[in-house]
């Protein structure tokens, strides 16, 4: 069978390269914005994803990990006393501010526990040991601190709220959305920094279920008998965490219009492509009808033209997009492309390409055959 | 046998402002196999129109047209593709070859829209074109062939298929005199060869040498029909 509508197509190499750039230009958009907008998200729960509780205590209507309110460290006991609680500990992350070398302040998101090992908190040690949190004012830093803090290594002093703390170990990927650099020290130690809003407070109770215990009649009769405060699952934690930025602040609405915009590139690139190019073979496309094809033949034929550019398109667009990600890791930013997002992108290419074929069936199904004759 | 019959044809287009402008006036015409008719005519005399519905491209207004024994139904234009597909084969006096295609593809084409698929298509189109003398051509784009080396994959083209009908529009005007009458008596003696009708619109004075019998048509209307001189 004569495949003419690859042989039209790859016929006028600069007709077809214009054609796939769009669709690569629309297929980068997608993936860098969204890309790089799902890496922004996955550090607003990154936290909430590696701390291995079941289930998570906030107060009233906390909005998302980052911005913690206090309630009683009590609290903890009561949710000890649930059945099917195996283990709760009460956890504070809390902003604080940092006196640097050079006298510039900065903020750093304190993460305080009484045992970070049992809820795999940090979970990438780059140096130092967790217990020795214990011993006196001690502190670990994320390595992404660098940036805002500037070069660091363990066994050097920071002020943090007056306090002269020693940095004693060194974390990697422990980052928040704010991108303000997390750092690890004692639940006590914590309390004491911040007396006056930490004291005899906690911002977080961590719950581990017993093996076999209903997640859901554990949620509910701990939200039972702490009726001031908000119980979540990991899931529904980390999730609410993420949609707080996409829906409070303008960059999922950002993101939004930029996919659109993107997509509406391509459509229109990829439509006055192959409309140009239907116009150019308008006498071939009479051709085919006047030997005995229909508008059919010519549909397939512009489908087929349509679907070879978005796969070529998606291919392009999805090897441009895996080669930036080195270089946005260089500038501690995540690109995240899923097998899952990508198949999205790659049937929204199709759906995309397809779409603007139609423009251009509208005009073949009115081509009269008769213009053959013409000279 | 008659392949081709039309009886009192008319056809009339609308202008823009509605008004009926009559092209044909009550043509009448029958084709038999193996038969060459010429059509000739002045420029607007509607020799393009008739040959657009005898070769089922547009519906008469008024009249009867048969075409390999099918009675056009000018209510059930879908019908027309499957008739020309089955029935007829055209050749253009622009060639219109794909230029993206080989001249052997150009051919095969023809046949897969015919419903060839395959190897049998390959095979078919091969033998047309070895029968119009381009053995050693079936792998060229039409960029890369003469005007008449292109109108022979034209031919080919037509004849692939075994249309018992052959409509060829003004075949020869964009070839040079001498290409031009070689082409047409091979035309003319695969038609006579392989038993099928033939009839070429024309201006050419020359086409008439090769044809059994000639049509004159003017203001829509046969006013000739005789044996070729």
């Amino acid at each position: 069978m004569v495949d003419l509508a690859t042989k039209s197509l790859l016929h006028d190499k600069l007709r077809f390269v214009i054609t796939v750039s769009g669709v690569a230009f629309a297929v980068t958009l997608v993936f860098v914005q969204v890309g790089l907008f799902m890496g922004l998200l996955d550090n607003a729960s990154v936290t909430i994803d590696h701390i291995s509780a079941d289930l998570w205590v906030t107060s009233r209507n906390t909005p998302n990990v980052d911005f913690a309110h206090t309630f009683p460290e009590t609290s903890v006991q009561r949710v000890r006393s649930v059945p099917g609680v195996a283990r709760a500990d009460n956890l504070i992350v809390w902003f604080m501010t940092v006196n640097l070398p050079s006298g510039a302040q900065e903020g750093t998101l304190v993460y305080a526990l009484d045992d970070f090992r049992r809820w795999n908190i940090p979970w990438n040690v780059e140096s130092g040991d967790l217990d020795d949190l214990k011993r006196g004012q001690y502190f670990f830093l994320d390595g992404s601190a660098v940036k805002r803090y500037g070069a660091f290594a363990p066994g050097e002093y920071r002020e943090i709220l007056g306090q002269r703390m020693k940095i004693i170990g060194r974390t990697k990927n422990a980052l928040s959305f704010t991108t303000t650099p997390i750092s690890f020290m004692d639940f006590e130690r914590a309390q004491k920094l911040s007396s006056q809003q930490l004291s005899n407070r906690t911002t977080y109770v961590l719950v581990k279920l017993a093996p076999g215990a209903d997640a859901a009649a554990v949620k509910a009769e701990i939200a039972r008998r702490l009726p001031y405060n908000d119980v979540y699952t990991r899931k529904e934690w980390a999730t609410r965490s993420r949609n707080y930025w996409v829906q409070s602040t303008g960059i999922g609405l950002n993101m939004y219009i930029t996919v659109f915009l993107g997509c509406l590139v391509g459509i229109v690139v990829v439509a006055q492509t192959l409309y140009t190019s239907t116009m150019e073979h308008i006498k071939e496309f009479g051709t085919v009808k006047a030997i005995g094809g229909g508008n059919l033949d010519i549909y397939r034929i512009l489908g087929k033209q349509a679907a070879i550019a978005a796969v070529a398109g998606f291919l392009l667009g999805a090897l441009m997009s895996y080669a930036m990600r080195p270089v946005i890791a260089k500038i501690d930013l995540k690109l995240i492309i899923t097998p899952q997002f990508a198949a999205i992108v790659f049937v929204g290419s199709i759906v995309m390409c397809l779409g603007a074929a139609m423009i251009s069936f509208k005009k073949v199904a009115s081509i009269d055959p008769a213009l053959v004759f013409r000279g | 046998m008659k392949v081709l019959e039309a009886d009192n044809i008319r056809k009339e287009f609308r202008e823009g402002r509605g008004e009926a402008v009559p092209v044909l006036n009550g043509v009448s015409l029958a084709l038999s196999r193996g038969e060459i008719l010429a059509l000739e005519g002045p420029s607007g005399s509607g020799k393009t129109t008739l040959l657009s519905i005898l070769g089922c491209i547009l519906t008469p207004s008024s009249g009867r047209v048969v075409v390999d024994g099918e009675e056009i139904d000018s209510a059930r234009p879908g019908r027309l593709p499957a008739i020309r597909r089955k029935s007829i084969g055209f050749v253009f006096q622009q060639f219109n070859l794909f230029p993206s295609l080989t001249a052997l593809e150009n051919v095969e084409y023809a046949l897969n829209v015919k419903g060839a698929k395959g190897a049998g298509a390959r095979m078919e189109a091969e033998r047309v074109l070895d029968a119009v003398g381009l053995s050693d051509r079936k792998g060229y784009l039409p960029r890369d062939l003469s005007g008449g080396q292109k109108q022979r994959v034209a031919v080919a083209r037509a004849l692939a298929g075994n249309s018992p009908i052959l409509l060829a529009d003004e075949p020869t005007a964009n070839l040079d005199s001498h290409i031009g009458v070689q082409i047409l008596e091979m035309f003319r003696a695969l038609a006579k060869k392989e038993d099928r009708a033939l009839l070429i619109v024309t201006h050419d004075p020359k086409v008439r040498a090769i044809c059994d019998r000639v049509l004159q048509i003017r203001d829509g209307l046969i006013t000739a029909d005789g044996l070729a001189a």
